[in-house]
């Protein structure tokens, strides 16, 4: 085919059956959360209704009114040891390492170091890289009057400021490094959007692959916000949860006595193939993106919408994207934040785009056991999904105990459910107004 | 390196054609003011005055001036939370807006897509200052229960969200009432031209009927600053006549300069334009991209950089020897240029003499993200008035430069087709090739 003929069945409406577009696969998933260091042992936990929340250990939380989050056992990282690539450890921030440890577990599954053609495979990652620390601040502070004036020469002069933060501080260095440390030099792309910065990384590495642009990404989020400056933001403007009878008790997405989020670490990872690639060199298929679709709600940076506008429109994009119906999906994995907003809105959203089905579809939020990652919540929620897509298992909304009358779905309450299904959504609902919807389906084996 | 899959952003009986500019940046807010002073040699780099840079190496930036810093119809409690970004993104989003022509009635919301590279946002001192020394022990280490008797009260509630790159992008899509697909790319030139490839795609593949696409600098900050001193990539070269310049392409370059600013091109097909009678401005043709990074410098490889513009190239089905010109990344660092210059030659090969080559970063300074499309618009302007504009500080070339750079003169520009170069500091690069409309 010449670039000419290409150029014009890209032009044309990719729906067209006389130029079938390439079908994208996922040929590895790796994650690490607060339940555990790959994903298997998320998802067993995850089955379980086991929560990975806890009081914060990584800094000082006293006087805080939150002091729980969803941390990362480091010992997940210690498995993966910097040989070879002396030197990158200090341009290394924690949520690079933790894209790192799920990045190895979904290249190995997918033996990535298989595809010879390196060239052919990018990296798409939703990141916002590290917050500064607070001795960073207090160190800066004081070479600043407060007036305008920085004594940068004396600060210089001491060298004691950690200039590799600000290598830490850069979201593309994480995807850069990420291409270092598994050899991928095509695309190379950072998302910043907020929530739903690791579903739009998915989303764009799925159509660029579709699109012929790539034959593999890896795509997925990572974020590491258990920090001074990460965490305590979001504590002021009383975003984060602070009436909990237990740590564990304190996501409760859709609950009637929810009352915000709970702060988590983490990362996902997938690698993502052209489905003719995948097969040509038999690799495991553990599922399919059917589609993709993005939206803004364009109402205010702090609310969301009311009436869930934008994630109408992201749900429908997407099921638009996959050529699907409404009725085709079987289960939604809720962006679930357990904010009084998020949960009404989603759960209205729900409700239009399904209509009077919306009822009878499962619906459930991984956050309830996890947290919310930010950047990360995409990809590993994307990857629940599809895992539970493989094993027939609908995973559960935990601390469900109270019914709000305005959330009336069936949120498949504390116990996972054995349900075979083929096709569901996973939603991503970022702050400021970005939606990112993915339909995942079973791989027919065609 | 070159990409074996033609991408094909576009067809010419149906092209993806630009009808609506916006830009602000040092030397202006609209490109035949910025033309005229690049014409007449101007620069937009100055010593900094918003904040005291003595301690630095670097001094100067081309700063963006004349903004707003609480554009109406938004609360001034979000305008101070978004800074900089918000003002200069605002600006050039709405300037391309209202340009086309469109209103809710011919394009409903959702039908709008926007796509944009965000800079790096970093947090001001200020905002925290009074909390920590409030906050803090006789030991200067951070007092918990100082911080929350009273400490707390100075940081202004918003703060959290100043350090989120998709705020102020957000605010905008409220301000131009745009709910279609989107995406934000972050932080440097390569997510500028990142945002307008995933634009076009958009709309080849029927998701939006016009698509924003563009991008915004940083903010020139102690921070970014500081940041910029530490990649190497500024100018703190001391000696006099060098210092605040920025010369790419020169055999006397010693860095970049920070710029600050914003491009924002919208989009849409032909056959949209055409029917709603608006004036196509210019063609996307192609876009390409490649990822490694040289391993002193962090910069693209020479390879990496003729990829993308080779694949480019190849998804136009364009020849070398079909272009007029290259707006290249050229920030005037060693490395950087150096490797570019390289790719330049290579995918130039023998009519590498005859191609002009121009970079902004002379006299706009390096505006990351805002860059690719503030240099698409002044590819639009060169398109149409068919000259090359002189490259401020570029002269005397690099011996191993052997393209044409304009020095006090434009230089008549060939074939109406111009490739745009952009790089990151961490081994990405990316491509758009654009043409006079169909």
């Amino acid at each position: 085919m010449s670039s000419n003929d290409s150029m014009r069945v890209e032009g044309r409406n990719a729906r067209s059956e006389q130029n079938p577009r390439r079908r994208v696969v996922v040929t590895g998933a790796g994650m690490v959360t607060p339940l555990g260091g790959n994903c298997r042992e998320t998802f067993d936990k995850a089955v379980n209704g086991v929560s990975g929340i806890d009081y914060v250990k990584s800094f000082e939380t006293a006087g805080l009114p939150c002091r729980i989050g969803g941390e990362v056992d480091d010992r997940c990282l210690e498995d993966f040891p910097d040989s070879g690539i002396q030197g990158i450890e200090k341009y290394s921030s924690r949520g690079l390492k933790l894209m790192r440890a799920a990045t190895v577990e979904a290249a190995r599954q997918a033996r990535l170091e298989e595809l010879p053609d390196r060239r052919r495979i990018g990296v798409s990652l939703g990141y916002h890289a590290e917050n500064p620390s607070v001795s960073e601040m207090m160190l800066l502070h004081r070479f600043y009057d407060g007036n305008g004036h920085w004594d940068m020469k004396s600060l210089k002069e001491r060298g004691s400021y950690p200039c590799f933060s600000f290598f830490r501080r850069k979201p593309d260095v994480a995807t850069s490094l990420l291409s270092v440390f598994f050899d991928c030099r095509g695309s190379n792309l950072t998302v910043v959007s907020a929530c739903a910065a690791g579903a739009q990384a998915i989303g764009e590495a799925f159509r660029m692959i579709r699109e012929g642009r790539t034959d593999a990404m890896i795509a997925g989020g990572c974020e590491a916000p258990l920090n001074f400056a990460g965490f305590v933001g979001f504590a002021l403007i009383r975003a984060l949860s602070e009436k909990y009878a237990a740590p564990s008790k304190a996501s409760r997405p859709f609950d009637r006595k929810r009352n915000g989020f709970v702060m988590a670490e983490g990362a996902g990872a997938l690698i993502l193939e052209e489905l003719g690639c995948a097969r040509a060199r038999n690799a495991p298929i553990l599922g399919e993106i059917l589609g993709y679709g993005a939206s803004a709600d364009a109402y205010r940076i702090t609310d969301v919408h009311p009436k869930g506008e934008g994630a109408v429109l992201a749900i429908r994009r997407a099921l638009e994207d996959a050529s699907l119906a409404p009725e085709d999906i079987q289960y939604i994995n809720a962006h679930g934040t357990s904010t009084v907003q998020n949960d009404i809105s989603e759960t209205v959203a729900i409700k239009r785009v399904f209509g009077e089905r919306a009822g009878k579809i499962p619906v459930s939020s991984n956050k309830s056991m996890i947290g919310h990652a930010i950047a990360a919540a995409g990809a590993i929620e994307s990857i629940l999904t599809l895992m539970g897509i493989q094993n027939g298992i609908i995973l559960p909304t935990i601390n469900h105990e109270l019914r709000d009358p305005k959330c009336d779905l069936d949120y498949v309450p504390n116990e996972a459910r054995v349900q075979r299904h083929r096709i569901a959504m996973s939603n991503s609902f970022g702050f400021g107004g970005q939606n990112a919807c993915l339909c995942i389906g079973e791989y027919d084996g065609s | 390196m070159k990409d074996r899959c033609a991408e094909g952003l576009s067809s010419m009986d149906d092209a993806i054609v630009v009808t609506g500019t916006g830009m602000v940046c040092s030397l202006g807010q609209s490109p035949s003011e910025v033309w005229d002073a690049l014409l007449a040699g101007k620069t937009g780099i100055h010593p900094i005055r918003s904040f005291d840079a003595r301690g630095f190496g670097c001094r100067a930036a081309a700063q963006a001036h004349a903004l707003s810093p609480a554009p109406s119809g938004i609360q001034p409690k979000l305008a101070r939370m978004m800074d900089k970004h918000l003002p200069m993104l605002l600006l050039a989003a709405t300037n391309a807006h209202s340009m086309c022509g469109i209103s809710q009635s011919t394009v409903p919301p959702g039908q709008i897509g926007f796509f944009a590279g965000m800079g790096m946002v970093d947090y001001e001192i200020e905002d925290l200052i009074l909390a920590v020394l409030k906050s803090s022990d006789p030991t200067g280490s951070l007092d918990y229960d100082l911080f929350f008797a009273d400490g707390y009260q100075e940081i202004y509630p918003l703060w959290p969200l100043a350090m989120l790159n998709n705020v102020a992008f957000c605010q905008v899509a409220i301000n131009l009432d745009i709910r279609g697909e989107n995406a934000v790319f972050s932080p440097h030139a390569d997510s500028g031209v990142r945002a307008v490839a995933e634009g076009v795609k958009t709309l080849l593949a029927d998701k939006a009927r016009v698509v924003l696409a563009g991008g915004v600098s940083e903010k020139a900050s102690p921070s970014s600053m500081a940041r910029g001193h530490h990649f190497g990539i500024l100018n703190v070269s001391a000696a006099p006549g060098r210092a605040s310049l920025c010369r790419p392409f020169s055999a006397e370059r010693t860095g970049t300069i920070p710029g600050e600013g914003s491009g924002v091109v919208l989009m849409e097909r032909a056959s949209s334009a055409a029917a709603r009678q608006a004036v196509p401005l210019a063609a996307i043709s192609g876009f390409g991209s490649a990822c490694e990074r040289e391993a002193e410098s962090f910069a693209p490889t020479a390879a990496a950089i003729a990829s993308a513009m080779t694949a480019a190239l190849d998804r136009a089905a364009v020849k070398p020897s079909e272009v007029g010109a290259v707006i290249a990344h050229g920030d005037g660092t060693l490395a950087g240029d150096k490797n570019e210059i390289e790719a330049i030659c290579r995918v130039f090969s023998d009519t590498v003499e005859s191609i002009g080559v121009f970079s902004s970063k002379g006299a706009l300074g390096h505006m990351l993200a805002g860059s690719p499309a503030v240099d698409l618009i002044l590819a639009i302007e060169m398109l149409k008035r068919g000259e090359i504009p002189p490259t401020l500080g570029a002269h005397p070339l690099d011996s191993n430069a052997r393209f044409r750079v304009a020095s006090d003169r434009p230089l008549p520009l060939g074939p109406k087709r111009i490739l745009i170069n952009s790089s990151s500091c961490e081994g990405q690069c990316a491509s758009l090739l654009v043409e006079a409309a169909p």
